[in-house]
């Protein structure tokens, strides 16, 4: 943080790393991203929220982009940029476009007795930007969330 | 890091749930089968006590919403206690304190089930 209240870092290396697909390393993702957030300014609710956000991004990957196989990998990119952390996951598994997906009405899924259908709304909610892109085979799912605390969730 | 327990109760008619640590797509099952077997045994008074939990993912809320219309459609009602800042605000984020009771202690969540002139 600078001395006018305003987190200013320059930009830090990006941290790179593969996890299997599984949905037990998803609590160290968790955490890690916890860390990452913190080490770019967020303070503790809003690093909390950017560790969900990037949980369901990784749950998505795995359950669909990957349907659950185990033995493939997502690929997670943390990129500490001056003004904002962006947050990759990538997977090479079969094209998955979260944007078709209906916009999320409660009442109707709970009379549906749903149990899905929550993750990117709840990573829009959150995110102050959240993409998906299909590139040479692999799913890019984008997070950016910006340091001068403006939109997402409070 | 990152498992999570359930541990139930019982008072009176009203079953009490009490997941400790978190709720994510590894863990949730463990959730989901702790609730399906209280009403598999017809107990359809849930309180879910979150004083333990620390995280929640879009998982176990779909978790809650999967079931919430079967317990009222049974008369019912699954309620919630003792939510710490994170998970509350993950709640308010989706708009599921709009769908749930949501209480400040188990008590209150307890007493909730009475009737009106119960004064237990």
């Amino acid at each position: 943080m600078s001395g006018s209240g305003r987190p200013v870092r320059s930009r830090q290396p990006t941290l790179s790393l593969a996890v299997p697909s599984q949905t037990s390393y998803l609590a160290m993702i968790s955490e890690l991203t916890r860390h990452m957030a913190a080490l770019a300014g967020f303070d503790e609710a809003e690093a909390g929220r950017l560790a969900l956000a990037v949980d369901e991004a990784t749950t998505n990957a795995i359950k669909h982009a990957y349907a659950g196989a185990p033995d493939r990998l997502v690929q997670l990119r943390f990129d500490d940029r001056r003004d904002e952390l962006r947050v990759e996951i990538e997977d090479t598994g079969a094209t998955v476009d979260p944007r078709n997906m209906p916009s999320v009405d409660l009442d109707r899924y709970v009379k549906q007795r749903r149990t899905g259908g929550l993750g990117v709304h709840l990573m829009e909610k959150i995110m102050d930007s959240v993409t998906f892109r299909r590139v040479s085979g692999r799913n890019i799912c984008c997070l950016v969330k910006r340091k001068d605390g403006a939109g997402g969730a409070p | 890091m990152g498992e999570l327990t359930v541990e139930t109760r019982e008072s009176g008619d009203v079953t009490l749930v009490y997941p400790a640590g978190f709720i994510n797509a590894h863990t949730v099952r463990l959730f989901e089968t702790e609730i399906q077997r209280a009403l598999e045994q017809k107990r359809f008074k849930l309180v879910v006590n979150c004083a333990s939990l620390s995280y929640i993912a879009s998982a176990g809320l779909g978790a809650l919403m999967g079931v919430i219309e079967e317990i009222r459609q049974n008369g019912g009602d699954l309620r919630l206690t003792n939510l710490n800042e994170t998970v509350l605000n993950i709640f308010e984020i989706l708009g599921f304190h709009h769908l749930y009771l949501i209480f400040s202690t188990e008590m209150e969540a307890i007493r909730s089930f009475r009737p009106a002139a119960d004064p237990q």
